[in-house]
């Protein structure tokens, strides 16, 4: 049997009131309370807001590791002796192929 | 309380749900849950409903931080639901536990009874019959997860790509190609049923 038109849009119309029918099914309404118990027993959900301020906590948090790493940092550079750029360009212009990092950095 | 908390828009039940009130969640259950309720109905089986409309909530509770627009949480909780049905579906063909029924003469029968009376009037007049559920099963039954979805929307709920695509997050070209192929399917599957 070979479908025509009209009898696609008949078979389209039967399909679509069953779809559409499927609506008056009902449902207990119990489910309602096992969502909100459930999401009681969940932690408050968090916005990107509360992500940025838990940031910031953590930054502050972070402040003294900070500044003793800032600390330490200044004391070691104040006891190497940096070397000027035009020393060591003007090494590796005549070939020291000895230079040693330790040298290079001075220490 | 309770009428104060029906004069209060989306956009603020959502700004009291994030900063800590979980119970104003409530309320936006209560305002949607027969909209969520509707969709589920016609996607997937009876049995599986209430199961999903907690999952549809809880989910939309988890994505609220989320939700842009909250003006238009209609929307946003749709495609929530929509999405839970296709996840749905994908789980089913993955563990292959969808009993697929088969149309006896009884259905060849009774499509042909209709078809043969056209008129109009006479098809809104009777009360459907289960032979359309089950046809409708069938059909939908020969479709994968994701063709299912997209002739459910665009063909069945008469949505266009662009709506279609919306809820189901693909791209429009998707919705359509599918949707197509899948029309072409289902009257081909008809059309063998009838001639067998």
């Amino acid at each position: 049997m070979k479908f025509f038109k009209e009898e696609h849009e008949v078979l389209k119309k039967i399909l679509c009131r069953a779809y559409y029918e499927k609506e008056r099914v009902k449902v207990s309404d119990h489910w309602q309370h096992g969502v909100m118990r459930r999401i009681r027993n969940l932690e408050p959900v968090e916005s990107d807001a509360s992500f940025f301020i838990r940031f910031q906590q953590l930054v502050w948090r972070l402040t003294p590791v900070v500044c003793l790493l800032i600390l330490i940092l200044a004391t070691v550079l104040f006891r190497v002796e940096i070397v000027p750029k035009y020393g060591v360009f003007q090494l590796l212009l005549n070939g020291e192929e000895e230079l040693s990092i330790s040298q290079f950095v001075g220490l | 309380m309770v009428n104060e908390s029906h004069k209060l828009s989306d956009a603020e039940i959502i700004r009291r749900v994030i900063e800590g009130d979980v119970n104003a969640f409530e309320d936006l259950l209560k305002r949607y849950e027969q909209h969520v309720l509707n969709i589920l109905k016609k996607h997937i089986p009876h049995i599986q409903i209430e199961e999903t409309a907690q999952e549809v909530f809880f989910r939309a509770y988890q994505g609220l931080p989320t939700v842009k627009q909250t003006g238009r949480f209609k929307q946003w909780i749709s495609a929530v639901a929509i999405r839970a049905c296709y996840d749905f579906w994908r789980r089913q063909y993955r563990s292959r536990e969808i009993p697929m029924s088969d149309l006896t003469e009884r259905h060849r029968r009774w499509l042909e009874d209709v078809i043969s009376d056209q008129s109009d009037r006479s098809f809104h007049e009777s009360r459907l019959q289960k032979e359309a559920f089950e046809l409708l099963d069938w059909a939908l039954g020969k479709l994968s997860a994701e063709d299912r979805m997209a002739f459910e929307l665009v063909y069945l709920e008469g949505l266009s790509g662009r709506e279609a695509a919306d809820l189901l997050g693909w791209s429009v070209v998707n919705v359509k190609v599918r949707s197509h192929r899948c029309r072409k399917k289902i009257k081909k599957l008809i059309s063998e049923f009838m001639a067998a």
